[in-house]
């Protein structure tokens, strides 16, 4: 009469915490989750082959469409990668502006991370205060290019005008705000008891077991690796910005959240290196019509929001459009250490765990 | 309490529990809105946002003709803050008209009576609360039938009340279990099963931190309790008091699911837990029955704990016996202390985040159960070193 049988449920693809159309195929002993499937391309559009058929110019709306909360930095990469591939150099005030406003997507992606992670596990007031802050950034972004979530910001060679009158100040008043709204957030959350039970020694996942698995971002740095490609390979402006790549060494997700929150008071500081030693000039280096490439070929890796964002161009001689666009997109690759850090884990774990991987289906099923 | 003992027939006794009822039902099916719509406001309040203001969308019919009314308090500039009010109405108006859905393989008859169990426990508990102790008022002799007989604050004065409102309070999770069972869907499986080992896990703590007032007064009647409890304890056993309400107030957020407890319907993790598959009136039902039990357990602890009717809670109030407003009970008190702690209840939930399901059981076991004991023993001491309590 009575027998013991695991059960396997399906988390998502509609469910209130897989951030979007993330499935998992769990199989469940009682609540302790014994295997974990993801399943994902629920969201497939088929960018990458979308991208060989537009030209290098055209490519860029459809990087916004990846990582919808971080489209900036989106743009910078395909941007940078697309100069690399034809050796176009930037005018250096582009370059402060495209890090400034790179860094402003940062907070972004970090703010909707800790909204969610922080509703996830319950605490939801954390969520209307991160987003009070992502509106002043989302504002920022519209008064630079006119649209809030897919900015499509830059233009290959530069940007396709200067700051507008009175951004300057935006960001400065935004600056002036910020510490105390972080100390906000960590007023509620850092030394929470409840917080720390629920995130201090869940989800671990060892510095080995990530550098195999090809985990980076904040979720690597948790673990004790410093490697942060605005360091190791600095690109835009970085390699004149003073700033520091925060570590810790748990592994949980507890320290990911401690590692993010840090890295957001980071970004504050390199955007206000940026807004005081913004220099003069032009915006915009001079770019034929048309852009017709050679038989070359460029990866361009750049330090996104998640984790390493990496653009794989292959030219082909005369075309103007890529013959081969392959995207190393950070959430994708950070997903396949789910399983391993949530096996042997309780349901509530899964959340957790989902929530401090900060993960967004739009770039993972492209 | 002290009224001279009334002879009633069987139906002045029937007539009188029955309007009695009636108004205790409607003072709880005033109070949830009224919490439910404080839910939004309190919420909105500690997350810098304005909370409800309007019926989205409702333009025609009862709800728009309040949207619009209200949308023309926007312009006033203190009630432009109160107009989302006819969502009161809106929220139950909508619960009513929706569609109730029984899934096909769903066990028909106790997915039917699970969320109806529910609610009717939670209700019926109040028949043993009371609001004030004595009688609130005289009929007049005119009235027929009931002329000259007192309309009391409870409806019930028996002399177990406490024991029949925790039994009673008990009941409600078998329709939550049971729901959950009959919807034979996985994720209220699941939430049905927290709920089942958490609501009876915290049921010992709970109990047992009522069990210290009851050990100091020697009673169970609820009149005699809370008055014993507002004027007669000693001066060393508030600390007791104090902690026990701590204690008890902790297991009202679990037995009531709510913040940092509710995980038999953490909605980040098991969708809705055990009301997944409900729908219409019948999700309703589990709703309400939620708030109602935060009713009750406000009502609970500010009786027992905050005084009630009387002032000055723990024992302090035998010092303002005397003083000529103040000293007298007023139901007013009491109302005012339960809307504090219903404050608190949100209060909370705006604050913090959800403990884990292994968590929560191990904050009942390991923690507040042992607890609790150590609190009986110490009111058990005080009892034996204060011979002049009361004896019932």
């Amino acid at each position: 009469m009575f027998k013991n049988e695991e059960m396997e449920i399906n988390m998502g693809p509609q469910h209130p915490s897989t951030h979007g159309v993330l499935r998992l195929k769990l199989r469940l002993d009682g609540e302790v989750v014994t295997k974990c499937t993801p399943c994902i391309g629920y969201l497939h559009r088929g960018v990458e082959k979308i991208c060989e058929n537009k030209t290098f110019f055209q490519g860029q709306v459809w990087t916004d469409r990846m990582d919808y909360t971080s489209a900036v930095a989106n743009n910078l990469g395909w941007a940078e990668a697309i100069e690399k591939l034809f050796g176009i150099t930037v005018p250096r005030r582009a370059l402060y502006i495209r890090t400034m406003l790179n860094e402003f997507n940062r907070l972004a992606s970090h703010l909707i991370w800790l909204a969610t992670h922080g509703l996830d596990i319950g605490a939801m007031t954390v969520f209307i205060y991160t987003f009070r802050e992502r509106e002043a950034i989302l504002d920022i972004f519209e008064a630079f290019c006119g649209s809030r979530l897919t900015t499509t910001a830059f233009r290959i060679g530069g940007l396709r005008e200067d700051l507008p009158p009175g951004m300057e100040k935006m960001v400065r008043n935004f600056l002036a705000t910020f510490p105390d709204c972080m100390n906000e957030y960590e007023t509620l959350l850092s030394e929470n008891r409840i917080w720390k039970k629920r995130t201090v020694g869940v989800g671990i996942l060892k510095a080995e077991d990530a550098i195999a698995m090809g985990v980076t971002g904040p979720v690597l740095r948790a673990a004790g690796v410093s490697y942060d490609i605005r360091k190791a390979f600095p690109y835009a402006a970085y390699s004149e910005m003073d700033f520091e790549v925060p570590t810790r060494t748990e592994a949980d997700t507890y320290a990911r959240y401690l590692v993010r929150l840090e890295e957001m008071r980071q970004s504050a500081r390199i955007i206000q290196q940026c807004i005081d030693g913004l220099p003069e000039g032009p915006v915009m280096a001079k770019l034929p019509k048309v852009l017709r490439s050679e038989v070359n070929e460029v990866y361009h890796a750049t330090e996104a929001p998640k984790g390493e964002l990496g653009y794989y161009l292959v030219g082909e001689k005369g075309s103007v459009n890529p013959y081969r666009f392959h995207v190393r997109a950070p959430g994708f690759i950070n997903l396949q250490a789910l399983p391993k850090m949530i096996e042997g884990g309780l349901v509530a774990d899964v959340i957790a765990t989902i929530g401090t991987l900060d993960v967004v289906l739009g770039e993972i099923d492209r | 309490m002290n009224a001279a003992p009334v002879t009633m027939t069987l139906l002045q006794t029937c007539v009188m529990a029955v309007l009695q009822a009636i108004c205790v039902v409607l003072f709880v099916f005033i109070i949830v809105p009224l919490t439910i719509y404080a839910e939004r406001k309190v919420l909105g309040f500690a997350q810098d946002r304005l909370g409800a203001t309007r019926i989205a969308g409702h333009r025609v019919g009862l709800t728009g003709w309040l949207n619009r009314g209200m949308w023309r308090m926007g312009k006033v500039p203190f009630l432009s803050y109160w107009r989302g009010l006819p969502m009161l109405v809106g929220d139950i108006a909508k619960l009513f008209l929706k569609e109730d859905i029984v899934p096909t393989k769903a066990d028909r008859a106790i997915f039917l009576v699970a969320p109806a169990l529910s609610l009717i426990a939670s209700v019926v508990v109040f028949a043993a609360v009371s609001f004030y102790p004595g009688a609130l008022f005289t009929f007049p002799k005119i009235v027929p039938i009931i002329g000259g007989l007192p309309f009391n604050g409870c409806i019930t004065d028996m002399n177990v009340g406490l024991l029949f409102i925790l039994g009673i309070a008990s009941v409600g999770v078998y329709g939550i279990v049971l729901g959950a069972w009959a919807s034979n869907s996985k994720y209220p499986l699941l939430g049905g099963l927290r709920s089942g080992a958490q609501i009876v896990s915290y049921e010992v703590p709970l109990t047992l931190s009522l069990l210290a007032p009851v050990v100091l007064t020697g009673t169970l009647n609820f009149n005699k309790m809370t008055l014993a409890l507002a004027t007669e304890m000693p001066l060393y056993a508030v600390p007791i008091l104090f902690v026990s309400f701590f204690v008890y107030f902790t297991c009202g957020f679990a037995e009531t699911n709510r913040m940092p407890f509710d995980m038999p319907e953490a909605e980040n993790e098991l969708v809705a837990g055990f009301h997944t598959e409900y729908s219409g009136m019948r999700f309703g039902f589990f709703y309400l029955a939620e708030y109602i039990n935060m009713v009750v357990v406000t009502a609970i602890a500010s009786a027992f704990f905050l005084g009630g009717p009387y002032l000055a809670p723990f024992g302090l109030h035998r010092y303002i016996m005397h003083v000529p407003f103040l000293g007298a009970p007023n139901g007013l008190w009491f109302v005012a202390k339960m809307i504090l702690l219903l404050f608190t209840f949100i209060w909370v939930r705006g604050t913090i985040p959800r403990y884990r399901y292994d968590q929560v059981m191990a904050v009942a076991w390991k923690y507040l159960i042992p607890f609790t004991l150590i609190l009986v023993l110490l009111a058990a001491m005080v009892r034996y070193a204060a011979p002049a309590l009361p004896v019932a």
